[in-house]
């Protein structure tokens, strides 16, 4: 029946069902990023044909100070916002998972923040955050006496993108709420019987049973954070103050689309790639073996 | 007597989380109750310290006016109301696109063998990983050729072309339904074809609503990709509108700058309030890997 | 009841009216009457955009062969230079005056000297400085639309409550009158004299003020002069003076540009430095404010720098890839016709870019300061943007520079010598490569005028 040179019949229609996104997968994602390949090795303006200049877009990138400065905030960005999100929502859906009464009203009310489109979200904290009349000044005025010049300065500035991120952490913490409720109950009883503090329960059995969920959750957030783009290039423009907000992304699209740099940019686009490549896997083969030793 | 202790105890416990829970709601929720209170004050008051928290005079009027500014550079339209009509076009497509090829697409990949799929079913998840900046000038470069720049079409023919996120989150639901289904309606002389449209389909309906419900989402909040293909303000979609609103010839005043916001989120907002379910559920599910 | 059908409808319904309208809402139907049409897209909106459809009104009504379509389109840099390389430009796109070397570097517009030599347009006929802003490596690029220069727009009332009955005459004079004006109540401002960062459109222009140069005009880049940096020090002294944090929090609280809350309008800068367009807004947003305008003061030690003024333009280019170039160019050339110039002119209230005035035009003309803008637009010490590819990363590096310098976190002369080392190796590239093309004469037509 399955005669080489001869598709079956399932393959036939494994194949014509999968068609669309095989065609997509080449058009749209496989071509353009071997086409963004080819041109980090090209000088090339999309009005003028690519000239093959070999590496030195790479050897530019390295000694461009503003390449390592919108890095180095990416990194920053990433590697605070990601974890304080995580702790966040995690707490969160700990606290709702107590089966207190009203659990769907406050969970609606953590969640309704997530829901804020990034343009809104961009314009509204401006506000919130702005040095002579945002309320974030107003209630810590009379608290801590003091008037934060939070868009003006360059300490500050970066940190309000993390406490955005943090607001909006409804979606994360949905998913861990259900995570929670996975967890056998039965678990738990045998550490009550144990006499186990709430603490050492949290630590030894919520938080290992939960870690695929994180794994896989921290992962996909790592890869988001990397690509911010939106509140930073509208809150910011150009990285004010001083670069401090100046994210990759946002270089990216300035060196193609404003400089007219385009292998530049693919040639940041690829280290992009790279560099989230590289995290991912490291990510993924960390936390397996961590996974891997708590739950044995 | 240790019994009235406990529950004394627990009563204690019970009302320190709901302290805390409820102190935490009005945390997160200030931002918007600002966003909404700034968008009804008039401008004066929308910029004195220390602030006021109700709007004096109530000032709804601000809606109609940003619902109308600048309508003279679009020939006495409200620019608002094209914004939403654009964003609405550019949803209805994509969001048709993304059920229609990711339901066929996660079909072949749960329910149908056929060699090499499990490889590409590897490389599809894999494809998350590629970020869309590396993407962004080749794509460009290419629907320029297609003369797709201008138009919606970059925004929404990509969508009928399937994408990993939500193969994966389909393919787990239709993994779960049991082949024995499949295997009878083939029996009775049922095409492939029939079996997805005719079995499979109607049992994958909830799953279907969350990807039609974060395809919307997706599409509604998108920033960059209308940034790069939309330049006439003609069809700029809501997300472009509302960033020129701050930025376009000085900026708009703060309160019709909230008011213009409040009109972008709540539509979000109330689809979350009438789908609050599947919503729910399937982020659940879709962070659960399945 | 089953609903199913009916929401069928519908949903079907909403594909088909969006798969219609997504098509339908952005073809734009051809003429009956057989008029090749212009796009025209135009940065301004409000009144300065209605000054120019009246002149888009005049054109299409003095002729039945061209119908020239004129857009309101906010971000209009970016924009142009995005349709541009999407291959949808429009036909006509009025761009600043900045942006010349850099379109045209990337062949993102067409050169114009053929047109112009046909239409009989030179140099002769507008003021030096703002023709020159339209020329790049001794090819023609655009042409003028309005022109501006720039000027210290005071706030009578004030400077008189803080018993100055003149305008400042020198830099010494404005910072002594800051002094008096600046006040401070606890941790925040409540007014200034002068804030060089309101509105901080030009922060490449304050070494012009003190005499300085940012570059050789060629091949080398030089920001950290002694000239150079003594302005940027003199810039971060205002921050100095009152605390950076506590100057940047007092700008949050300035209302949008074009409204009463307009920190000078809203008298709380007494002081600013503004274009020929300022009375404009003055009389739309706050007619009974008492000001005027006076050339913008120069150090005291430098008097042969009196009259300094950063000069703008708003130009017209026809991008790459337009469809009807010629007819645009006749739009253009209408433009930069006495008649079509003052009627654009006047609509904006703005000067001239022309060498000669019509009778009255100076007398009739609805800003009350118009001659002293008009006279700046000629003097010797002239403000312009440096015509160079690279000029939106390095106008972007001097933002940034100005900042730190503002913050206190770096030094004048650090920051300045930051830009130099950072600017130089792109700007190498650029003359690298025009070299390879040939189209770096060694020496440039523009320099021998």
């Amino acid at each position: 029946m399955n005669k080489p040179g001869h598709l079956t019949n399932q393959t036939k229609a494994g194949l014509l069902f999968a068609a669309p996104w095989l065609i997509g997968f080449a058009v749209f994602l496989l071509f353009p990023l071997l086409k963004a390949f080819y041109n980090s090795f090209t000088e090339y303006t999309i009005l003028t044909p690519p000239v093959w200049i070999g590496f030195e877009n790479f050897a530019d990138i390295f000694r461009d100070e503003l390449f390592w400065k919108s890095l180095g905030n990416t990194f920053y960005y990433a590697f605070i916002a990601v974890p304080v999100s995580t702790v966040i929502a995690i707490s969160l859906a700990m606290l709702l998972n107590t089966k207190v009464k009203g659990q769907a009203f406050y969970r609606t009310f953590f969640f309704l923040p997530a829901l804020v489109p990034a343009v809104p979200l961009a314009i509204l904290w401006l506000w919130l955050f702005n040095g002579e009349a945002g309320i974030i000044n107003a209630i810590i005025e009379p608290i801590f006496g003091i008037r934060p010049n939070w868009l003006g300065d360059v300490n500050l500035a970066k940190n309000i993108l993390i406490v955005m991120s943090a607001w909006g952490v409804g979606h994360a913490m949905v998913i861990y709420l259900a995570g929670l409720q996975q967890v056998p109950i039965a678990l738990y009883e045998a550490a009550d019987l144990d006499g186990a503090s709430p603490l050492r329960k949290t630590f030894q059995i919520t938080i290992p049973m939960l870690s695929p969920v994180i794994m896989f959750n921290v992962v996909m957030a790592i890869i988001g954070s990397f690509q911010v783009f939106t509140q930073p290039y509208i809150m910011f423009p150009g990285g004010a103050p001083e670069r401090s907000t100046y994210f990759y992304s946002v270089y990216i699209y300035d060196a193609a689309f404003r400089d007219n740099r385009m292998g530049y940019a693919s040639a940041m686009g690829w280290i992009m790639f790279l560099i989230i490549l590289v995290l991912t896997l490291t990510a993924i083969k960390f936390m397996d073996k961590k996974v891997h030793y708590e739950s044995n | 007597m240790a019994k009235r202790t406990l529950s004394q105890q627990n009563l204690l416990s019970v009302g320190a989380i709901h302290l805390v829970l409820g102190l935490l709601s009005i945390v997160f929720l200030i931002p918007l109750v600002w966003m909404i209170s700034t968008s009804f004050k008039t401008v004066e008051q929308a910029s004195v310290f220390p602030p006021v928290w109700i709007p004096d005079p109530f000032m709804g009027g601000n809606y109609k006016e940003a619902w109308e500014y600048g309508k003279d550079q679009l020939g006495g339209v409200a620019p608002m109301l094209i914004y939403a009509r654009n964003s609405l076009i550019v949803c209805i497509l994509a969001v048709t696109g993304t059920v229609i090829s990711n339901s066929i697409v996660a079909y072949s990949f749960a329910r149908l063998k056929w060699p090499g799929r499990d490889l590409a079913f590897a490389i599809t998840l894999a494809t998350m990983m590629v970020p869309f900046p590396v993407l962004m000038v080749p794509l460009f470069g290419l629907f320029k050729d297609f003369g797709w720049v201008g138009t919606f079409r970059p925004l929404w023919i990509p969508a009928w072309f399937a994408g990993a996120f939500n193969i994966f989150l389909l393919r787990q639901f239709y993994r779960s339904i049991p082949m024995e289904l499949s295997e009878a309606a083939k029996i009775d002389g049922c095409s492939e074809w029939g079996i997805y449209s005719k079995v499979i389909l109607p049992l994958t309906k909830p799953a279907l609503a969350v990807v039609a419900l974060f395809s919307f989402m997706g599409t509604w909040n998108d920033f960059l990709a209308p940034l790069l293909y939309l330049q006439q303000q003609e069809t700029w979609t809501l997300a472009i509108g509302l960033q020129a609103f701050r930025s376009q010839a000085g900026g708009a005043p703060i309160h019709l700058q909230m008011a213009a916001s409040t009109m972008v989120v709540a539509p979000v907002i109330i689809l979350f309030f009438f789908t609050q379910k599947q919503f729910i559920q399937g982020i659940a599910t879709s962070g659960l890997k399945g | 009841m089953n609903l199913t059908p009916v929401l069928t409808v519908i949903g079907v319904a909403a594909i088909a009216w969006a798969a219609v309208t997504s098509e339908t809402s952005i073809q734009k139907p051809a003429r009956a009457d057989g008029r090749v049409v212009v796009t025209y897209w135009e940065k301004w909106s409000d009144f300065e955009f209605d000054a120019m459809r009246a002149v888009v009104n005049e054109f299409n009504n003095s002729q039945d062969k061209i119908f020239v379509e004129v857009l309101s389109v906010p971000n209009i840099t970016q924009k142009t230079l995005l349709a541009t390389s999407g291959g949808i430009p429009p036909d006509i796109a009025g761009l600043f005056g900045g942006n010349v070397a850099q379109y045209a570097y990337n062949n993102a517009v067409i050169p114009l000297d053929e047109f112009a030599a046909e239409a009989g347009i030179n140099r002769d006929q507008y003021i030096p400085a703002y023709y020159d802003f339209c020329t790049y490596r001794g090819q023609l690029w655009c042409l003028p639309a309005t022109p501006a220069s720039t000027a210290l727009h005071y706030n009578v009332d004030m400077l008189k409550a803080a018993g100055f009955d003149e305008p400042p005459k020198t830099l010494e004079d404005l910072d002594a009158m800051d002094k008096v004006i600046g006040r401070k109540d606890g941790d925040s401002l409540k007014s200034m004299g002068f804030l060089p960062t309101e509105p901080g459109w030009w922060p490449f222009a304050w070494p012009g003020f003190f005499g300085g140069k940012l570059w050789d005009g060629e091949t080398k880049i030089t920001m950290a002069t002694p000239e150079n940096i003594r302005a940027y020090e003199w810039m971060g002294s205002y921050s100095q003076r009152y605390g950076s944090a506590t100057v940047s929090s007092f700008q949050e609280g300035f209302g949008t540009f074009k409204s009463p809350q307009n920190a000078f309008m809203d008298s709380k800068v007494a002081a600013v430095l503004q274009g020929v367009w300022m009375h404009n807004f003055i009389t739309t947003f706050k007619p009974e404010l008492n000001y005027s305008a006076a050339p913008f003061p120069y150090p005291a030690d430098r008097p042969e720098l009196a009259n300094s003024t950063v000069l703008d333009l708003d130009i017209l280019v026809i991008p790459r890839g337009a469809k009807h170039p010629k007819e645009a160019f006749e739009f253009i050339k209408f433009v930069q016709s006495q008649k079509g110039m003052e009627m654009l002119c006047l609509g904006q209230k703005k000067n001239s870019p022309l060498a000669k005035t019509s009778p009255g035009f100076l007398e009739n003309h609805p800003n009350p300061h118009i001659k002293l803008f008009q006279s700046l637009a000629f003097s010797e010490n002239a403000i312009a943007p440096p015509k160079t590819p690279i000029w939106a990363q390095w106008g972007d590096e001097i933002r940034t520079a100005t900042q730190s310098i503002n913050s206190g976190s770096k030094t004048a002369e650090q920051a300045m010598k930051d830009v130099d080392a950072k600017m130089q190796p792109l700007l190498d590239k650029v003359i690298r490569r025009e070299r390879a093309l040939g189209i770096y004469p060694e020496k440039t037509s523009e320099d021998n005028n």
